[in-house]
């Protein structure tokens, strides 16, 4: 009888199970070979020699006699992109926390509706939305041309295809992922702690300080994954508004899929993100072990 | 309490919540003064204000009308955190993030006290809810007594000139809140500070206060000590709400009151003849016997409950309690249906106001 409740709980979960095997765990094993193997040459990759060779080449460079030499190119649009998305985060929380903040104070009634405002953006794909910032920050687009109709420039604004566009444009893309996750940490906080503290001696300051943010920490800690990890993997932002000069860690990878026909590579620069971003996991996850209850 | 100098007074107080159609009047034309050092109850029904009035006290609302003054200083626009007052509140509102060390340094941090004294007072804070020991357990950890004594213990710590209590007992079994109530009576007695507290429970009120104000729809029904209140209610809400009554009604004669089955209660009434006027007699001052003088009444049921023997009467329509003390076995007087007297004292009878 025990045996047959393991069976059924088995049978249970394998719809889960073959799921998360044949679309997560397979291309993921499939994509560790790959990085291993040699490039082919119109693509794909050449089965059977495995190599070290595209793991080696996100940091040397070959010289003319076959020298190893050390190249940051790579290196630098990996500090790029995560600089870009370090910032990213930052703004969006600078943004977000208030907003959340704002919405977790009105009546029930009133939240669905501006939280229903909040999520609309998703309603449009986001490639849309991405072009129609090229509409706005373009060079004779609505910033210019409203900038040089009152007067306060009067030379091309040129915001197209920097990393400042590409920053606006994360920000833009990602705030709702902040502000969704720290406003369900804050629709939880009992206001009565609020009031405590008041009847306490903290003035507003240090009841933000002390109260509402301690306890809206796992929701901000949570936006920071949710915006942190996807806009550093992003590529067709920095590939609309950031040009050539803006390239993202994404960008790299699709080249290598696309024109660069250098899979492996692609395959080793996607592991070293993912290694990357696991270790910021890991750092997080250890720092807040045995802090679970702050969340219940 | 003409002796002590008055911690709280309260001028004329009027609370209105929202506007338009939809206002509810909270507080109207309250005053009162509270003494220092006293232990001062607010007692009534839920919605009648009292909690509104210690959130008054508090800062947590501005009043409509009036002022309240704290130690001669006007607490007008005053923030809660400028009020030398703190609040046990009726869900303790412990911080969840912070240990029971933490939670009662926080209000001593807040007003920068060096950190060897804070140390000092959380030791001596936890010593005297009786919690030493418990300093780094989070408030999840705690049982809801425990957790009391430690919202008590935060309060406390600031050494406040006034404590506001809301409801604080309410949440705690029928056991622990009787030990409470004496260990608040105990704290309060020890640190001289003055207590305010909110309760619906007027057992809870007699007990523990100095003085009690007993409040209905926002206002003011009576003040008193808690012998006061109970002795000689001023009206049949008073009467009806703090302990066990009966009430008679009846037409006041030169003699007495004429009761509608036409039996007469000898008792001085200073109310206009004609007139038609309430008396209350709490049941155990009135007396049962077969014979002699008396009202004529007849028994419908004789309740034992251990201490005393509780004898319903039926008399003029109404049922009328008397409650007897037993010693030693069932005070076995009467049986039901049986015909006998009623005795009341002349000074047993409170004559309560017309309700208004």
């Amino acid at each position: 009888m025990k045996r047959d409740r393991l069976l059924g709980r088995y049978a249970l979960i394998s719809p889960a199970a073959i799921l998360i095997f044949v679309f997560m765990l397979l291309p993921m094993l499939l994509m560790a070979l790959m990085s291993w193997l040699e490039a082919g040459q119109f693509g794909g990759v050449k089965w059977g020699l495995y190599t070290p060779e595209a793991y080696l080449k996100f940091l040397f460079d070959r010289d003319l006699s076959d020298n190893l030499v050390f190249n940051t190119d790579y290196l630098s649009i990996f500090s790029r992109s995560f600089q870009l998305a370090g910032i990213t985060t930052f703004l969006t929380l600078l943004v977000a926390f208030p907003v959340a903040f704002y919405i977790a104070l009105q009546t029930p009634k009133h939240r669905t509706w501006l939280m229903l405002l909040i999520t609309i953006p998703f309603w449009t794909n986001l490639l849309v939305r991405t072009y129609a910032w090229i509409l706005l920050l373009r060079n004779g687009g609505l910033i210019d041309s409203s900038l040089h109709s009152l007067g306060i420039i009067n030379s091309p604004i040129n915001l197209m295809y920097t990393p400042i566009a590409v920053q606006i444009g994360l920000v833009y893309a990602f705030l709702p992922f902040m502000v969704l996750p720290i406003y369900t940490s804050l629709e939880k906080l009992d206001w009565r702690l609020l009031e405590a503290a008041y009847d306490l001696y903290a003035n507003r300051w240090q009841t933000m300080r002390r109260i509402v943010i301690p306890l809206a920490a796992p929701g901000m800690v949570a936006g920071c994954i949710l915006v942190f990890v996807p806009a550093l993997g992003t590529f067709f932002i920095p590939e609309l508004l950031g040009g050539a000069k803006t390239l993202m860690i994404g960008n790299l990878i699709q080249q290598q899929f696309g024109v660069s026909r250098n899979w492996p590579f692609g395959a080793a620069l996607s592991f070293a993100l993912l290694a990357v971003v696991l270790i910021f996991m890991l750092v997080y996850a250890l720092r807040f072990r045995g802090k679970g209850s702050l969340t219940s | 309490m003409t002796s002590l100098s008055n911690a709280i007074v309260i001028q004329n107080i009027g609370m209105v919540f929202g506007s338009g159609v939809s206002a509810v009047t909270a507080l109207e034309d309250v005053s009162l003064e509270i003494g220092s050092n006293e232990f001062f109850t607010l007692l009534g029904p839920s919605g009648c204000g009292k909690t509104t009035l210690l959130r008054l006290i508090a800062g947590f609302e501005q009043p409509s009308t009036g002022s309240i003054s704290l130690y001669g200083q006007h607490l007008e626009g005053l923030m809660p955190f400028e009020r030398p007052v703190n609040t046990v509140f009726q869900s303790y509102a412990l911080f969840p993030h912070m240990s029971v060390a933490q939670n009662i340094a926080f209000g001593l941090e807040m007003q920068r006290k060096p950190k060897l004294e804070v140390q000092k007072i959380v030791a001596d804070m936890l010593e005297l809810v009786r919690l030493t020991g418990f300093e780094a357990r989070k408030p999840a950890q705690l049982s809801g007594g425990q957790q009391q004594r430690v919202a008590l213990a935060r309060a406390l710590a600031n050494r406040p000139k006034v404590l506001l209590l809301d409801e604080s007992l309410s949440a705690l079994d029928a056991k622990l809140r009787k030990e409470m109530q004496l260990e608040l009576k105990r704290l309060q007695l020890e640190t001289g500070i003055t207590f305010v507290f909110v309760t619906h429970d007027q057992e809870e009120a007699l007990t523990m206060s100095d003085r009690i104000a007993v409040m209905k729809n926002g206002k003011l029904e009576q003040i008193g000590t808690p012998t006061e209140i109970y002795d000689f209610p001023r009206s049949r809400y008073v009467a009806d709400f703090i302990g066990e009554t009966n009430f008679l009604t009846g037409i006041a004669e030169a003699n007495g009151l004429r009761l509608s089955d036409s039996q007469l209660l000898e008792v001085t009434l200073f109310r206009p003849l004609n007139s038609s006027v309430d008396v209350a007699v709490r049941p155990e001052r009135a007396q049962i016997s077969r014979d002699g003088a008396g009202l004529n009444a007849v028994v419908r049921e004789v309740v034992y409950v251990g201490t005393d023997t509780v004898v319903y009467l039926e008399i003029a329509k109404e049922v009328f309690r008397v409650r007897m003390q037993n010693h030693g076995g069932a005070a076995k007087i009467v049986s039901t249906g049986e015909q006998v007297k009623l005795v009341i004292p002349p000074d047993a009878v409170r004559i309560l106001e017309a309700e208004s």
